[in-house]
């Protein structure tokens, strides 16, 4: 007999699974609780180079508050049932809103989307994890508060709460998200909840603006992780600056990026240039205004001449550097002098403002993104090959030129092996750069999905071999990459695992943990 | 059928009755403000359409489909299930209700 459940948790058989969806029905309501093909259909698609039926979940629950979810985990560890958590859901190019393995059953908590406060005084806010950036932003316009928001560039339909718990970047001096986490309320895996750093304290009113309370610091465990629940999240927002100055600035050679970063870092590193500083190659930015399809046909790589077409047609260089200078006007000028003089010096720089650039797509949805608003320009990279493929290549190099160079230069043989591009960009932390290939294909083609597979396989294998570690990785690769780091980090992992959801109910596979 | 919109907000006020239950036995923390009785709700199709569908339709990233007399039903299935690079919308992001008025609006 056909079963009615479209997957099944691994493990679990149908009998313990329908009695498991009726108790999940009386705690969040029979509406709340999707079983059904047309109603799971949205939680499938994935833009990874697997099959659908891998991350297939068996259900979805769609819970409103802290204490319905209190009382899943009850559920869950009675029926040894694994629950996979989404807030937004929006985890594009690393596994979107599917489940890590098939069967697990999705705790969707997009419904759970109240902004809890937002203090313009101390500049920070509190919200639930279905909150998006969008609704955070339009909350803010309308109640007048001089703050700006770090985003994602998927900003409009993303949201902080699961951006910051896997670690997500934005684009302005709050760029790095995590550093601006303060306080989470976390549901254990035994349904206790923990709030943590000073919003332990009964009362306390210290929870969003202290990040460390008493012992040892606990926010870290909870992201990219699978050991609790997030259903609060707090975080600070950045004052308004009174004055803002977008630039991007332009090179000509792709081993300019030697000179780039050299020139970057001691800026960056002192704060004259205070935000995640993008330096994004030609291909990354070419789809916001030109058609591949122009410039290469038939399969593999876009040529090295095709690129200088592109860059030549559309105003691009081989690398654009989107940075900003953020303050009063006078200290605008006192660095903007700065960066000019340090970026003057070779000749090679071709730098441009809001007054030369600012009606280039490209440019203002850089614009944008460096001051917080909303857009999702950069989705024009999906339309660079087409098909729906999509995976988010993310190993970490040292902010020094030579090894921007090197990472640059490996990614894109082993690109081109496989008949890829290299869709580049690094984005620049304090000392480090999130160096960030979108890994473009067409999920339509059963060829080129293979090629796809092989070549972020051996992208991960080439990395690590030369000692080079993925920030972040999609849901078919999470096992592969933890294990690049080696089994000790490994094995403190499983024991936290077993020490605080020892029936394994919580996302069993996250970043390889089980 | 999923809850509708009243339907939902009433639960979230019921809930809400019972987290205020909760934060007096002792849980709770210090805010300035009061925390809002209900989370958020779409007013209409043409709220989502502005909050959602714009980015990549108005923004020459997708195609446009205003004004192409595109069929209703169409329109749901797709939101539902993606096509290609366009990710699927779920019910918890876009309601039954909220989804057949943004697909009456689009087709308009």
């Amino acid at each position: 007999m056909a079963s009615k459940f479209i997957a099944l948790p691994k493990g679990v058989s149908e009998k313990s699974f329908t009695a498991a969806i009726g108790e999940f029905r009386r705690i969040v309501g029979q509406d709340s609780v999707l079983v059904t093909a047309e109603q799971l259909a949205p939680y499938i698609k994935t833009m990874m180079p697997v099959s659908d039926a891998d991350h297939t979940p068996s259900a979805s629950l769609l819970a409103t508050t802290v204490e319905q979810i209190q009382k899943i985990v009850r559920i869950c560890n009675k029926y040894k049932v694994p629950i996979w958590m989404i807030s937004t859901g929006r985890n594009f190019g690393y596994g979107s809103a599917a489940p890590a393995e098939r069967g697990q059953v999705v705790l969707d908590l997009k419904r759970m989307n109240r902004i809890l406060e937002v203090d313009p005084d101390l500049c920070f806010a509190l919200v639930e994890p279905g909150v998006t950036y969008k609704q955070l932003y339009d909350y803010i316009q309308e109640h007048k508060y001089p703050l700006w928001l770090s985003c994602p560039a998927p900003s409009a339909i993303a949201g902080p709460t699961g951006n910051t718990l896997d670690r997500g970047v934005g684009y302005t001096p709050y760029g790095e998200h995590f550093l601006f986490a303060c306080g989470m309320e976390v549901v254990l895996a035994n349904g206790e909840v923990l709030r943590t750093g000073m919003g332990s304290l009964p009362k306390s009113n210290t929870w969003q603006v202290f990040k460390w309370g008493y012992g040892p610091y606990l926010d870290g465990i909870f992201t990219q992780s699978n050991y609790g629940i997030v259903t609060k999240f707090g975080f600070w927002l950045m004052p308004a600056p009174p004055a803002f100055k977008p630039f991007v600035i332009q090179y000509e050679q792709e081993d300019d990026i030697v000179e780039i970063v050299e020139t970057i870092r001691p800026l960056r590193i002192s704060g004259v240039i205070p935000n995640a500083v993008v330096i994004a190659h030609a291909l990354y930015e070419a789809p916001t205004k030109a058609r591949r399809s122009d410039y290469m046909t038939g399969p593999g790589t876009i040529t090295d001449e095709a690129v200088r077409r592109i860059m030549k047609d559309h105003k691009l260089g081989a690398w654009n550097v989107y940075a900003a200078l953020y303050g009063t006007q006078e200290q605008i000028d006192v660095n903007w002098k700065i960066v000019t003089e340090a970026f003057g010096k070779s000749g090679k720089a071709k730098i441009l403002t809001d007054q030369e650039a600012g009606d280039d797509p490209a440019f203002q949805y850089r614009a944008a993104l460096m001051r917080g608003d909303m857009t999702l320009k950069e989705f024009s990279l999906y339309n660079w090959r087409g098909g729906g493929g999509s995976m988010w290549f993310a190993p970490v190099s040292q902010a020094r030129g030579s090894e921007t160079l090197k990472q640059m230069a490996m990614t894109k043989r082993i690109l081109g092996k496989y008949g890829l591009d290299y869709s580049g960009e690094f984005i620049v932390g304090m000392r480090d750069m999130h160096h960030i290939v979108d890994v473009l294909y067409d999920r339509t083609d059963p060829a080129v999905v293979k090629a796809a597979y092989q070549c972020f396989d051996e992208l991960l294998t080439e990395f690590s071999n030369e000692g080079y570690g993925t920030y972040r990785v999609n849901t078919a690769f999470m096992d592969k990459v933890a294990h690049t780091y080696g089994p000790v980090q490994r094995h403190v992992h499983k024991t936290l695992k077993k020490a605080l959801d020892p029936n394994g109910i919580l996302a069993p596979g996250k970043s390889g943990i089980r | 059928m999923n809850a509708t919109r009243a339907e939902r907000t009433a639960s979230a006020l019921i809930l809400t009755g019972l987290f205020a239950i909760v934060t007096a036995a002792g849980v709770a923390w210090a805010t300035s403000q009061e925390p809002p009785a209900s989370g958020f709700v779409w007013k209409d199709g043409a709220e989502v359409y502005a909050k959602v569908c714009a980015f990549c339709h108005e923004a020459k990233v997708g195609p446009t489909i205003r004004g192409r007399g595109l069929d209703p039903a169409y329109i749901r299935f797709v939101v539902r299930h993606g096509n290609r690079a366009m990710p699927a919308f779920r019910t918890a992001e876009i309601d039954d209700e909220s989804l057949a008025e943004v697909a009456e609006y689009v087709s308009k």
